[in-house]
């Protein structure tokens, strides 16, 4: 039975993998465009899954992706570094300010972590904001150009979707892998009972730090991405907007399991797509969404696919979850 | 010197405006426990009703501060009854509620007043008043100083002489406790977003003629409120009135000799190291274990 | 031997002194109790010794060194470990799980052989602990099943199972028997003394005087946070004032 159940998963995902390589080649050159910032996305919220797992919500995430696309912009303007460069560089810059941060912010927790969050994420974005040299004020930066390797310009979107695809895989693949050793465990084991970890001799502030510092890396090189292909940077890119965005693609698609905030931006990118017809409204069919999802679907997306399953006579079997 | 008391007349006036949204944000955390992202847009829904009756329809300032009152009142009261007395429970999830509303109403200011420029309402009161021959102080302003400054002390009036206030402080300190001596926990909780959301619908109507107006401008005010909150002490209202009168004169001077920006990310660096020395706050009381 | 030695311990809130002057000695590999009437202080002398107090005055000293003021995870690796007054689990985890928390928790973190699984040997040797952890204290038919699914008595047999695999010199239990019938009572005593047989030194915090008195070697007697007595069972159930204590106080 077990065997049966990982062979379904692996057949899943091999069916998955083989739909996101050939899904480009089907679309417009605007949702070309789309599916490479979704795919950025992706890498968003399964590093922010990492942050929430002790429990506390960090309003400083959008600022950490800032932080590593900064890093990567500045990287390319003045000394046109490649992008095999400045994707590390970015996250381990991101990874760098997060621990420093963790020091003030970690002796915080619940309500006071989430305002302190926010207050150091708005100081530096405001940073940003106010130095023209080097961040460019709040015009920002522009030009920053993916590479060229041989005869492949990854300034078209298929090679650049291609080359995105690669790098979050493998960010994923690890960020699955921290959450299923030790240390995922031991994270959630302080988020539902911190004092009995700290009973047993865990040291809860430095897994707080360590779950910070492993989320901000990974934003940090989602941030590198994203900016490579985008070419422009500004400091509002990475406020408190997209903050929102990142938690309710958290929230709407659950957060009790790895897939939940996964299936929550690929389900909330097509629904914002599919609203894009309403212009200005679009943002409060935003708010909508998310205020009844929160009253009516309080455990997030992934709580429907069991009960499609049940009602679709599959069975009832929660413990197999939904292909990643 | 001149320089000096101009700004701390400026920082008194601006701190007056502070305390009035900021406590209101204080009063819903205190007895809801909920974060209530979408203060600042009922401010700037408040700004909204003056630009709309005031500036358009030339309707009287002082029955449209009293209209801007009533209609964000509403919108709190609604708030309260539909999206966070469902979610008591989950202090996040009536954050999250909020951010919602913060959404939308956004949207309706758009609809409301387009996507253009700033909106500008001229000041119902002309002139300045001079005091000792350099002090400027336009009468706008300290017609709204001394408004804010009712507002607080018909708030403290009602907390501290009236029933209502003083069940109000009880479910602030212990939900469970008040609700076992038979305190009617969802009246209070209406109570409490009523007064909030009007002292906010007051603020951004006075507000109105001496700000831009814009769907975007409840940003400023929150986090102007989260920092005056968190410096003054979570679920302390005299220590929020302090902080936001210290906290203005701060902004007001750091704004005059190095430019706004500047002024936010010193205001954000003091709360971080308020957060660090003193998570409670600067009148914030220790919880005894 | 004593293996924890509490010196003149004194622990105040603001103005309310909780503990006041406390001073006794914990011999190694025996059973100590700690008893008194309601708000005698016993919790707070086990917050002080884990770490999640510091004294205001006075010294906690482990094996010849003094600890307090450190925090509870560097206590906790030194070998001292509590178990909680309420039933403090890990709700959401496996029984497995739980107890696997406790085996690793002391363990550093190393996150590149995480990621790489390059520490396979040491996962490996946790979940042998685990399971002898669990067949010792007579869980193993429930292992897979959820913490917040068992019953009272197996969520505190769970309970010291995760301090146990921790592997303790010294226990801190908080009122293990608090709501137990009969029956669970005599079970957990029993348990109690196995461990204790294994050569842990156990503190045990209790109301339950048929367990106290059956299981401890020595007993120390709190009352408002002054040391009222001590002495072992005998001694302490014909102690004039310890009677008078729990008369006057609490009935």
């Amino acid at each position: 039975m077990k065997i049966i159940i990982r062979l379904r998963k692996i057949i899943a995902l091999i069916i998955l993998l083989a739909g996101l390589i050939v899904l480009p080649h089907y679309l417009e050159f605007h949702y070309q465009d789309l599916l490479i910032f979704l795919i950025v996305n992706v890498l968003v919220v399964a590093s922010y899954r990492i942050v929430t797992l002790t429990g506390e919500w960090s309003l400083i995430h959008a600022v950490m992706m800032g932080v590593g696309a900064y890093t990567a912009a500045l990287l390319f303007k003045n000394y046109n570094a490649a992008m095999w460069f400045t994707l590390p560089l970015a996250g381990g810059a991101a990874a760098l300010t997060a621990a420093l941060l963790s020091f003030p912010l970690f002796r915080m927790t619940q309500f006071y972590f989430l305002i302190g969050s926010f207050a150091a994420g708005e100081a530096i974005r405001l940073t940003w904001m106010q130095f023209i040299f080097p961040f460019g004020g709040s015009g920002g930066l522009s030009g920053i150009e993916p590479p060229i390797i041989g005869s492949i310009d990854f300034m078209d979107p298929i090679p650049y979707y291609y080359l995105a695809l690669g790098v979050v895989l493998i960010c994923l693949f690890i960020l699955y892998r921290i959450e299923n050793s030790k240390i995922g465990m031991t994270l959630h084991a302080i988020h539902w009972k911190a004092p009995l970890a700290e009973s047993v001799g865990v040291d809860t502030w430095r897994y707080r730090a360590l779950a910070f510092i492993i989320g901000s890396f990974f934003v940090g090189i989602a941030g590198a991405l994203k900016i490579h292909y985008l070419g422009t940077i500004t400091p509002n890119q990475f406020g408190i907007g997209f903050m929102v965005f990142i938690l309710i693609w958290v929230i709407v698609g659950g957060y009790k399991t790895i897939y939940g905030p996964l299936i929550g931006v690929v389900v909330l990118t097509i629904f914002d797509e599919s609203v894009r017809g309403f212009g200005e409204l679009r943002p409060a069919i935003y708010g909508g969404v998310l205020i009844i999802s929160i009253l009516f679907l309080p455990l997030g997306l992934e709580s429907i696919y069991p009960k499609i399953l049940t009602w679709c006579g599959i069975g009832s079997n929660s413990s197999d979850g939904p292909p990643p | 010197m001149e320089l000096i008391l101009q700004s701390i007349v400026n920082g008194l006036i601006q701190g007056g405006f502070f305390a009035l949204f900021a406590v209101g944000l204080v009063l819903i955390f205190g007895v809801m426990g909920v974060v209530n992202f979408a203060h600042g847009e009922l401010v700037m829904v408040g700004a909204y009703t003056v630009w709309v009756l005031h500036a358009q329809n030339g309707v009287p300032f002082i029955p449209v501060v009293m209209i801007a009152i009533i209609v964000v009142t509403a919108i709190g009261l609604l708030m309260e009854r539909f999206l966070f007395r469902p979610t008591c429970n989950d202090p996040l999830a009536g954050l999250i509620c909020s951010i919602g509303i913060l959404f939308i109403l956004q949207v309706l200011a758009t609809v409301v007043g387009g996507d253009g420029p700033s909106k500008q309402v001229p000041p119902p009161y002309h002139g300045t008043l001079v005091l000792f021959d350099f002090l400027h102080v336009p009468y706008q302003r300290v017609f709204s100083f001394f408004i804010s400054a009712a507002g607080l002390g018909t708030l403290w009036y009602f907390l501290t002489r009236t029933k209502f206030g003083w069940a109000l402080r009880a479910v602030a300190q212990d939900r469970e406790a008040s609700a076992l001596q038979g305190i009617n926990i969802n009246r209070i909780s209406m109570i409490a977003i009523g007064v909030g959301a009007a002292l906010a619908g007051l603020a951004g109507a006075l507000m109105a003629p001496l700000a831009n107006i814009n769907p975007h401008m409840g940003h400023n005010v929150i986090i102007t409120a989260f920092i005056v909150t968190i410096v003054g002490g979570v679920g302390s209202l005299s220590g929020a009135v302090m902080a936001a009168v210290i906290y203005a004169m701060f902004h007001t001077f750091i704004t005059v000799y190095f430019g706004g920006v500047i002024a936010t990310i010193c205001g954000l660096l003091l709360m971080v190291v308020v957060l660090i020395i003193k998570p409670t706050g600067i009148m914030g009381v220790k919880v005894s274990e | 031997m004593s293996i924890l030695e509490v010196r003149k311990l004194t622990k105040q809130f603001g103005g309310l002194t909780a503990l006041n002057n406390i001073s006794f000695k914990v011999k190694e590999g025996e059973i100590h109790g700690l008893i008194g009437p309601n708000g005698a202080g016993k919790s707070t002398v086990f917050k002080n010794i884990a770490g999640f107090y510091t004294p205001t005055k006075g010294e906690i000293v482990y094996q010849g060194k003094k600890i307090s003021g450190n925090q509870p995870h560097i206590i906790a690796k030194m070998g001292i470990v509590r178990t909680f007054q309420e039933t403090t689990l890990f709700q959401e985890m496996t029984v497995f799980e739980n107890v696997l928390m406790g085996s690793l928790a002391k363990s550093d973190i190393n996150l590149f052989s995480a990621i790489l699984g390059l520490d396979k040997q040491q996962q490996k040797a946790a979940r042998e602990k685990v399971l002898e952890v669990l067949e010792f204290m007579g869980l193993t038919d429930r292992k897979n099943q959820l913490a917040s699914e068992l019953p009272l008595g197996s969520q505190r047999t769970l309970a010291i199972s995760i301090a146990l695999a921790s592997e303790p010199k010294l226990m801190l239990m908080d009122e293990p028997f608090a709501g137990m019938n009969m029956e669970e009572t005599n079970h957990m005593m029993d348990l109690t003394r196995k461990v204790q047989e294994s050569g842990i030194t156990i503190v045990l915090v209790e109301h339950d005087m048929k367990a106290v008195m059956g299981l401890c070697h020595f007993l120390t007697v709190l009352n408002f946070g002054h040391l009222l007595a001590e002495g072992t069972p005998e001694e302490i159930r014909h102690n004039e004032q310890v009677i008078e204590a729990y008369l006057g106080g609490a009935k």
